[in-house]
């Protein structure tokens, strides 16, 4: 079987599908009762969410036609651009079309962006793009913000403590894109020794072949060392850039878990017994504070498709941030509308799959 | 008079073996309104195979006590002098490493919630298997398991049971899991920090009897550190009885309930409703527990005593015996000795014969 | 997340809220009256000189509250207890009512105006172009550079300088001196760009020599150069005069450099301060305003409403953040009103979330059931009774929130939904200067990014160290 960006979301959904399954097989009544439920909840979330966008960019003041338009445009025109849009129906049917035009997976097509091709196909171009800067963001925030929260929890309000603390402020409060910017101005133009931006150097852009168009499965494929060293090389600032913004929250959530769970008495008791100190705090301590950090994962994701966006602008990283700074900046209102209702959908599903593994983990919720 | 039917088995008490010597300890607390010192040079010595009831009021010390046996004080607070003389060896001396092998493995500590006292997601057989393979390395998986088994089925508690997650047990059987840690490791000392205080009355009856059985079956010594003067009653064989970070008193049983010496014993005891003869004579202590980080001076108790003299304004009391010294009496502290600290029993403080614990 | 025990909600009418309290009794309503007349003189009836009323009145208040908070016991206390906590607090505090009054009054602190040219375009900081004097004949009328422009004669300008920037600023500014003769007299300046090769003698020579009588070809009527080349030299020609210099303004240049327009940028920044703090600021308390009531109400009551509020705002919650402001702004449109709006939404989940999950857990609490048993009414229970205990956590969300709101809203600038470009904002300042980051003109980024990063730091670390001294759970150990 070819391998390309459908095959390989095909493959995580399956490896979802039987984990769930999985979930419901083995588990207790309950667990299987709790994870049909969440299932079965999606639908509405995710009509909630979708239902939100509808409210925020059809029903509040203003409408896509006019803000699209320069200034002083004539009425006769304006009229005649909502009424190919269908903007001048009653707001429900224009909800009833919106809701059913995404059920059908139909977003509708763009005007400026990438005239008239449809917002669909756009979007599933610049998907992959936006999951090879993400994915390895997520691995280093894990990595490093667990890390670091639980060695600040473990030395809470000493030296080290602080120092991490203050750290972690910093990177939230730092913003995102003027970090991007700073990290060019110092790596890229000074030192010259990292890509300015972009996911790749054209000279090398064809000479692999595309299947999933994430660069560093097709470099890897065509066994093209050299491109895969440039994919790499211009992943660096992105990734620093993405981690360092999501981090802050990261090690704050899991320093005060941390901290909580480090004076539960479980954690006195097993000292008690003589379970070497590492033992307890960076086994047990950390497992435990671990579940509630599980669904802060989740929440986590709005976090980071908020800081794709910005990324993606300041590196001009291809991805579905940048389609919707893109569609903003062009006001080709379609784009917007269907990037943010696929950041809407990614919300809901993420959520649930957050909860179904928290409940998994936790035998609390299990039984 | 005979308040206490159940008379304690006290056989099992080897009278002369001092299992564990705590000579002058204090523990400090640092604190936002500054140094509070919430054990000051306290003696007290356990003897093997005793149950020693430790009450007192609450934040007289009693967990800070145990605590510093085990050297688990924690932050912000400190041992700041004294020693822990087990077994010959003081533990104060102890690197952390060897005091991790006491830990569990000597001595052991049950804690007052058995609801928050093991790990939530951690099945109760590992909570054992952990605990003996920390002290046994060589032990296998299978092994320590087997001998989880066969001591929880001692306990009590089944097989299947082995396999479940602590929130699905009840809180009686929660404990003897607690317990069963301690006894698994086979600990010489279990220190029981109000271990029964949330069960229920007939859970901690059944519990109080498992304790009982136990004690002599595996040759316990306990600590026993409690509100209930009637647990006290019918566990342990003496009582110490604490104020303010030191000892009011240290006694046997039938002796601290029909002779105390001191005051806040008295106080104590004549609170407690069924020990008072009838409830109108129920009393109520007047004042409050004393800040401890400006502890009154002299003795402790003095703002709420009844029998208050100068004296006790300026010097502190120590602890010392207050019973019949008889002739040639060589050996002043000793298992059956009514010990006290307050000047009202002066003869004794300034005798030469008394010594201070 | 946390669960929290109930005695958290009990306790906290301590510290820092205490002090609030007692102030705002005292004091707070009458210097708000007083502040609403002089804002309503100054935006409504527009009356001469009652904007700096109402600064003077501000910065006295912003003073006289630090003061109030600094030297109240419980912040005195505080220290004692939370040590490096209390610190971080107090520093960032300080800094924010720096911040603040920059805000209030930035035109009595900044050294220009924020729309003024003030110097050479793209000037580094600290920078200091040449000075250059303008050299003209002793008999010719010009006193400064527009003069030229204004002379019927064509006049040809030389440069001679090495610094490519200071050739830009001539340019730009001999360029303007066109502009704005072709809009009253049609008249042309041309710039001989071929005299910059010339060497100083060679070009006072010719100036020196030259027909400028003539009505014909092109006559040198002035030569631009750096003040050390020439000006020792003119003394040698008697015909010829210095008559003034360009730019004796920026002689210590510009402390953050000039952005594409010539403007300060460190002026730009103070101005912009004001901007930025009321967007952040004001979308914090938009969102307070709709997420505090809407959670007590929700929490106290239950029941279906609880159910569908709540479903609604943890969707939003779940939303990101950056992304609703997004979609909103663009349906919106600019305007500071929009985007305040357009953040506010976003962050009401947050407050809403915060304030029902305590209401839930105080609403059980004994003084509550008591007063309710007393017969209090709902609206006074949950004014008198819960939320007095709510809002002290609402104060350390909230501070971190403005440093969230702050960051949106930048955000929103960098993605070109910010205020208009004529209005100086940090984002939008900063928005703009990205274009130029590898042209090398860093300082138009890193300043402004600066600020943004060092008012939300300010904000957040504030909070962070509330949220540390006030939080008795974290305290315990
Ligand atoms: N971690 C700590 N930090 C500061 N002070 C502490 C700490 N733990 C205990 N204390 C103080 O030490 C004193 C003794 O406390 P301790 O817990 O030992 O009392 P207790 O007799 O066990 O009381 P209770 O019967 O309520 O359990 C108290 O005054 C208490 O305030
Ligand atoms: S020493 Fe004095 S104050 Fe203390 S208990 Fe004895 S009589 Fe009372
Ligand atoms: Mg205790």
């Amino acid at each position: 079987m070819e391998l390309t960006f459908g095959t390989l979301c095909g493959g995580g959904l399956l490896i979802v599908g039987l984990f769930l399954l999985y979930a419901i097989m083995t588990g207790s009544r309950s667990l299987r009762n709790y994870v049909i439920t969440r299932l079965l909840l999606v639908l509405p979330m995710i009509w909630i969410l979708v239902t939100l966008v509808f409210v925020m960019m059809r029903v509040l003041p203003g409408d896509p036609i006019s803000t699209r338009l320069k200034p002083g445009t004539d009425q006769a025109t304006l009229d005649r651009l909502r009424e190919r849009a269908g903007l001048d129906r009653p707001i429900y049917e224009q909800y009833w079309d919106y809701l059913n035009d995404i059920a059908h997976g139909d977003l509708g097509v763009s005007n400026n962006v990438e005239q008239d091709r449809p917002v669909t196909q756009i979007i599933g171009r610049r998907l992959p793009a936006t999951i090879e800067l993400v994915m390895p963001a997520i691995t280093l925030m894990l990595i490093f913000g667990i890390a670091a929260g639980a060695l600040s929890a473990n030395k809470h309000k000493r030296t080290l403590d602080y120092s991490f603390r203050i750290t972690s402020v910093v990177a939230y409060a730092v913003p995102i894109f003027w970090l991007g910017l700073m990290l060019q101005i110092v790596f890229a133009r000074q030192l010259e020794f990292l890509p300015v931006a972009q996911r790749i150097n054209p000279r090398f852009a064809n000479d692999f072949t595309h299947r999933t168009n994430i660069y560093l499965i097709d470099t890897l494929l065509s066994g093209n060392g050299q491109a895969f060293g440039d994919v790499l090389k211009h992943l660096v600032l992105p990734t620093i850039t993405l981690t360092i913004a999501l981090i802050g929250v990261f090690i704050r959530l899991t320093r005060s878990n941390m901290i909580e769970v480090l004076q539960e008495d479980y954690v006195t008791a097993s000292r008690a017994r003589g379970v070497p100190e590492r033992k307890v705090v960076y086994f047990h301590a950390l497992r435990n504070s671990f579940i509630p950090i599980m669904t802060l994962i989740g929440l986590q994701v709005a976090v980071l498709l908020a800081g794709a966006v910005l990324t993606e602008t300041t590196f001009s990283w291809d991805g579905l941030g940048k389609l919707l700074r893109d569609g903003i900046a062009l006001r080709d209102y379609p784009v917007v509308q269907g990037t943010v209702v696929v950041f809407a959908i990614t919300v809901g599903v993420m959520s649930t799959l957050t909860d179904i593994l928290y409940a998994f983990i936790d035998p609390r919720i299990r039984f | 008079m005979s308040l206490f039917q159940i008379v304690p088995d006290r056989s099992q008490v080897n009278k002369q073996e001092i299992i564990l010597s705590i000579r002058d300890l204090s523990v400090e607390y640092q604190t936002r309104r500054g140094v509070l010192s919430a054990i000051d040079t306290l003696s007290l010595d356990l003897y093997k195979g005793e149950v020693l009831g430790l009450v007192g009021e609450s934040g007289s010390g009693k967990s800070t006590l145990g605590k510093a046996i085990m050297r688990m004080i924690p932050q912000p607070g400190r041992i700041t002098k004294g020693q822990l003389i087990f077994k010959n060896q003081d533990l104060m001396q102890y690197d952390e490493k060897q005091m991790r092998d006491v830990r569990g493995k000597q001595i052991s500590m049950i804690f007052q919630d058995p609801m928050t006292s093991l790990n939530p997601v951690q099945r109760i057989d590992n909570h054992i298997i952990e605990a003996i393979r920390v002290h046994e390395p060589s032990v296998t998986k299978d092994e320590a398991l087997s001998r989880s088994e066969s001591l929880m089925e001692r306990l009590g508690i089944g097989r299947r049971r082995l396999n479940e997650y602590p929130h699905q047990l009840s809180g009686g059987m929660r404990q003897r899991v607690m317990i069963g840690l301690a006894l698994a490791l086979k600990a010489n000392i279990i220190i029981a920090d109000e271990a029964t205080t949330s069960l229920d009355v007939i859970v901690e009856a059944q519990f109080l009897d498992l304790l009982r059985e136990l004690k002599d079956e595996f040759g316990l010594t306990i600590l026993l550190v409690t509100h209930n003067i009637g647990i006290v009653a019918e566990l342990a064989d003496r009582v110490a009885v604490m104020y303010a970070g030191r000892l009011a008193e240290v006694s046997s049983v039938d002796e601290l309930f029909h002779n105390p010496k001191h005051p806040y014993t008295q106080g104590l005891l004549r609170s407690v409703p069924n020990i008072a003869m009838d409830s109108q004579d129920l009393y109520r202590m007047d004042g409050t527990p004393p800040n401890l980080v400006m502890p009154p001076s002299g003795c402790r108790f003095h703002p709420r005593c009844p029998h208050v003299m100068d004296i006790c304004h300026q010097k502190q009391p120590w602890l010392v015996r207050v019973d019949e010294i008889g002739e040639g009496d060589e050996q002043v502290g000793g298992y059956d000795k009514h010990l006290a600290s307050c000047w009202l029993h002066q003869e004794y403080q300034g005798s030469t014969q008394a010594r201070r614990y | 997340m946390a669960t929290t025990t109930v005695e958290m909600y009990v306790k906290p009418r301590t510290s820092i809220m205490g002090t609030i309290r007692k102030t705002w009794r005292t004091w707070g309503g009458v210097s708000l009256v007083i502040a609403i007349i002089l804002a309503i003189l100054h935006l409504g009836v527009k009356l001469d000189g009652a904007k700096g009323l109402l600064q003077i009145w501000l910065v006295f208040n912003v003073l006289f509250a630090t003061a109030l908070i600094l030297s109240s016991q419980t912040v005195r206390q505080a220290r004692r207890w939370h040590g490096a906590d209390w610190w971080l607090a107090m520093i960032s505090g300080l800094i924010l009512v720096l911040f603040i009054i920059i805000g209030i009054i930035p035109e009595y602190l900044a050294p220009y105006v924020y729309d003024v040219e003030a110097g050479p375009a793209r000037l580094g900081p600290r920078e200091v172009p040449a000075n250059y004097i303008l050299i003209t004949r002793v008999e010719l009328p010009y006193e400064n550079f527009a003069d030229i422009g204004y002379d019927i004669n064509t006049g040809e300008l030389i440069e001679r300088t090495s610094n490519a920037k200071s050739i830009a600023a001539i340019d730009e500014k001999a360029n303007r001196i066109v502009g704005q003769e072709r809009d009253t007299a049609g008249i042309k300046v041309e710039i001989n760009r071929d005299a910059t090769g010339l060497q100083p003698i060679e070009a006072l020579n010719i100036l020196s020599t030259s027909d400028v009588t003539a009505d014909r070809g092109r006559p040198l009527v002035a030569i631009v150069g750096e003040e050390s080349q020439f000006k020792d030299l003119v003394s040698e020609y008697p015909n010829l005069r210095i008559v003034g210099t360009v730019g004796p303004a920026y002689k210590g240049g510009f402390l953050f450099g000039t952005n594409l327009l010539g403007q300060d940028v460190f002026s730009r920044l103070l101005y912009g301060t004001q901007n930025t703090l009321m967007i952040g600021i004001s979308a914090a308390i938009c969102s307070c305003l709709l997420g505090i009531p809407l959670g007590l109400i929700s929490g106290y009551l239950g029941g279906i409403l609880d159910r569908v509020l709540s479903l609604v705002m943890d969707s939003l919650y779940a939303f990101p953040g950056l992304v609703l402001a997004i979609a909103i702004a663009a349906v919106l449109g600019p305007g500071i009103g929009n985007i305040i709006l357009a953040i506010a939404v976003i962050y009401v989940p947050t407050y809403f979330r915060l304030v029902r999950s305590q209401t839930l857990a105080i609403r059980e609490v004994a003084y509550v059931e008591a007063a309710k048993s007393l017969g209090a009414t709902n609206p006074i229970i949950l004014i008198r009774y819960i939320f007095p205990n709510v809002i002290a956590s609402v104060v350390v969300i909230f501070s971190i929130n403005v440093a969230d709101a702050i960051l949106t809203g930048a955000g929103l600038a960098f993605l070109g939904l910010g205020l208009p470009e004529t209005v100086p904002d940090w984002g939008v300042d900063l928005s703009k200067g990205s274009q130029f980051v590898l042209g090398g003109e860093w300082w138009l980024v890193t300043f402004p990014g600066l600020a943004i990063a060092l008012l939300t730091l300010c904000f957040s670390m504030l909070g962070e160290s509330l949220s540390e001294i006030l939080n008795p759970r974290l305290n315990r150990a």
